[in-house]
């Protein structure tokens, strides 16, 4: 391999990319904006969620049940209806995510021990948010029947209430969590957002380029030059690779500095990952130019396959074990899952090389088969 | 009717053009067809196959029975750690979710009516998860204790026994998707995300090539109007997209999900054109600040990406911060994501949906009319 010809390449190159103004502004500010918007956009916590209540009994001690869900931070309470047609159509509309029903009589038959119904009704269109909603409900009504049944089994056995408390609340639940202490959702977001980022703007700047060539005829020149493959697309993609090796970086000041997402682990490792992936999703528009010939196919075909797999396989937005067998497939044959994990390990876990060696070893693995691949379909005599 | 006549030539030239890129053609069927299906195949946004490690210092058939209760598909308990070191260590490496420690006494102490204790350790470091994990072990150990305590009175777990309780029995009832299938959900969804991305992109990037070409400039000394050179293009997008929204439904969704069609076909692909148009018209404005595709790539994937991650489906509109709520206000793909849950799951009708269905019209004409009048200008 000839250094000099890798030089000429990818100086050619170079000054392409300076002097498309808005390209180079667009490569450096697309990243930057998008993690803005989708930081402080995305929050994964299920909260607020919006209710309304139709009290039929309308007594102190129904109000002060459904005061609970007014109050609670889970739910945004929207208002009293006065009738189950109102809620229906509230439902239907989507204005409300829920609606509580307490019925006639609540208080009096609380206050004579016996049991009541409390229906509620769920939009269930999203399942996730279905299920949240029923677990605040479930975990809001244990509440309560903790406390009646306290002041119930008071009353009955003649013992103090703080005695009775003891055995209804017969189990003291602690909860703690690891590594993200406050469960902010951006702390663990914004991180992955790094990996989201980087797997969807480099391979466009890469795929476009090559496939550009391609359509002007441009790329005969090289067909007909001493340039060899290996040459050319070291070349091509050099410049690439740097700029999203940089916009890597430019995101994790982002992630740790505005957004504040504790960084426990190692920059050298960090940047060493970064760097290797950077050089993939480059790859991976590379491996898609070579299969399309024209510049809008590019620019679909990449969008899809890198998009499509960031958004629903990466696991940013579903949890990797709640993936079926088929799509957790794809999720492994990509480099954006690996990278994810060695993500959460360095920011949240202070894990390094030592544990998260498998991973890096997938993504050198996956680079190298990436290249491999494309070093040997790419042709410098196409068929046509 | 001159004026028809060139759109129709017109319209009919891009189809063709369109037609002629068999790659692209491939892949916008594989988008409609094969994409959604491998979405929908078993993904659930659910708590699933969360490993669990156990730490019993009681050994007793009531901490036994407890342990029990965690089981799949939620959790998976994969066994028992020597020390809390251990434990510790394992979720470290990541090689389990959630610790239980069940300190010794524990069944001592429910027999003795005294107050016992739990504690949970869960990774949170993927947010989602973790509350996740908790609230469902918590779920379970609210259940068992509320069991263990009604037990002391002589009560059966679900309030019933020779006595009443004041217990609030709660019913859910959950309206459109009894079974919480997440089959239905997914796949629509990514139905709607290849809409949006190939409304944007496909028009955006034919009127670019025209550009890079130059062909545009043959177009503009025709006497073709603005409106003339652009309509055609959405037109003919929104003839494949159109196809290929049928293909998913009639093809993928309906056969292999079961997914109903609970509201007016008709009206749902009325209002799919309108968002194609405006997803065009987007595309179109786009196309008129770039000059080469790598730009409108690059600019396309600026506004897709968040429009895509913040639509309100993944992420709830509740959660988001104030600035950016206001931002999505102007996504069009905010109201088609209503329209289109609206009236394929829950059966919404005109009269419901006109809250969502006239911003996004809105929309469509403002954009469509900016494309219109910069047309001309960009060649300045």
């Amino acid at each position: 391999m000839n250094t000099e010809r890798i030089m000429a390449t990818m100086t050619k190159e170079v000054n392409e990319i300076l002097r498309d103004r808005l390209f180079m502004t667009l490569a450096f500010i697309s990243p930057v904006l998008m993690m803005l918007l989708m930081g402080y956009g995305m929050n994964l916590d299920v909260e607020n969620i919006p209710i309304v209540i139709l009290d039929y009994d309308d007594t102190p001690a129904s109000r002060d049940y459904a005061y609970r869900y007014v109050d609670s931070r889970y739910f945004d309470f929207k208002g009293f209806v006065t009738n189950e047609h109102e809620l229906e159509k509230l439902i239907m509309a989507a204005k409300v995510r829920g609606g509580i029903i307490i019925p006639e009589h609540f208080g009096a038959r609380l206050a004579s021990g016996q049991g009541v119904e409390v229906q509620t009704l769920i939009e269930g269109v999203i399942p996730l948010r279905a299920n949240m909603t029923k677990g605040y409900v479930i975990a809001i009504n244990a509440y309560v029947n903790q406390e009646n049944l306290t002041g119930f089994l008071s009353r009955l056995q003649g013992i103090p209430r703080e005695r009775a408390a003891d055995t209804i609340n017969s189990i003291r639940l602690e909860s703690r969590y690891l590594y993200n202490q406050a469960v902010k959702s951006v702390w663990s977001l914004a991180p992955k957002l790094i990996m989201l980022i980087l797997m969807m703007t480099p391979p466009f700047l890469t795929s476009v380029s090559v496939v550009r060539e391609k359509e002007r005829g441009s790329i005969l020149n090289i067909y007909a030059s001493t340039v060899s493959r290996a040459e050319y697309i070291i070349g091509k993609l050099g410049p690439y690779a740097v700029i999203a090796l940089f916009n890597g970086v430019l995101l994790w000041v982002l992630a740790t500095q505005l957004f504040l997402a504790p960084f426990k682990g190692s920059f050298l490792f960090f940047l060493l990952c970064t760097s290797v992936y950077a050089i993939c999703t480059t790859g991976l528009g590379l491996l898609v130019s070579i299969f399309v010939r024209t510049q809008i196919a590019a620019i679909v075909v990449t969008m899809m396959v890198t998009v499509v797999p960031a958004m629903l396989y990466s696991g940013i937005l579903i949890p990797l074990s709640s993936l079926g067998t088929l799509p957790k497939l794809l999720a492994y044959l990509a480099p954006a899952m690996h990278y994810s994990m060695i993500i959460d390990g360095t920011f949240l876990k202070g894990e390094g090389f030592a544990t998260l060696w498998i991973h890096f070893m997938n993504l050198v693995i996956y680079t190298t088969v990436l290249f491999a691949l494309s070093y040997s379909l790419f042709t410098k005599r196409p068929k046509s | 009717m001159v004026a028809w006549q060139r759109i129709r030539v017109m319209t009919r030239k891009e189809v063709q053009q369109l037609l002629r890129d068999g790659i692209l053609m491939g892949f916008v069927l594989y988008a409609f067809t094969g994409d959604i299906f491998v979405a929908g195949s078993g993904m659930k946004m659910e708590l699933s196959n969360a490993k669990m490690i156990v730490l019993d210092a009681d050994q007793s058939p009531v901490s036994r029975e407890l342990i029990s209760r965690f089981h799949g598909p939620e959790f998976n308990v994969i066994g028992s750690a020597n020390s809390p070191e251990h434990a510790l260590q394992l979720l470290d490496h990541g090689k389990a979710m959630i610790l239980i420690d069940i300190p010794s006494g524990f069944q001592d102490d429910l027999i003795k009516g005294r107050q016992a204790s739990i504690q949970l350790q869960t990774d949170s470091s993927n947010s989602v998860l973790g509350t996740w994990a908790n609230s469902y072990a918590a779920q379970i150990i609210g259940g068992f204790a509320l069991e263990q305590s009604l037990g002391a009175l002589g009560i059966g777990g679900d309030g019933s026994g020779p006595m009443p309780v004041p217990m609030v029995d709660d019913r859910h009832r959950v309206w459109f998707n009894p079974n919480s299938v997440d089959k239905w959900f997914i796949p629509v969804v990514e139905m709607m995300t290849m809409v949006t991305m190939l409304s944007v992109m496909l028009p955006a990037a034919a009127m670019v090539r025209e550009k890079e070409r130059g062909t545009i400039e043959q177009l503009l000394v025709s006497p073709l109007t603005p409106m003339q050179i652009l309509f055609p293009k959405v037109i003919s997008m929104t003839i494949v997209i159109m196809i290929g929204i049928t293909l998913a439904l009639f093809v993928v969704l309906r056969p292999a999900f079961d997914l109903p069609i609970r509201g007016n076909l008709f009206l749902f692909y009325f209002l799919s054109a309108i968002y194609v148009f405006t997803m065009s018209g987007v595309g179109m404005a786009l196309s008129t600040v770039v000059n080469n595709m790598a730009q409108v790539g690059m600019m396309v994937i600026l506004f897709l990406a968040p429009m895509l991650m913040l639509s309100g489906t993944f992420v709830p509109y509740e959660g988001m911060a104030p600035a950016i709520r206001w931002i999505m206000f102007v996504s069009p793909l905010h109201y088609y994501v209503e329209i289109t849950l609206g009236i394929l799951l829950r059966g919404a009708g005109i009269d419901i949906l006109w809250p969502n269905i006239i911003p996004m019209t809105g929309i469509g004409a403002v954009v469509f009319t900016l494309s219109l009048l910069r047309f001309r200008r960009q060649f300045n």
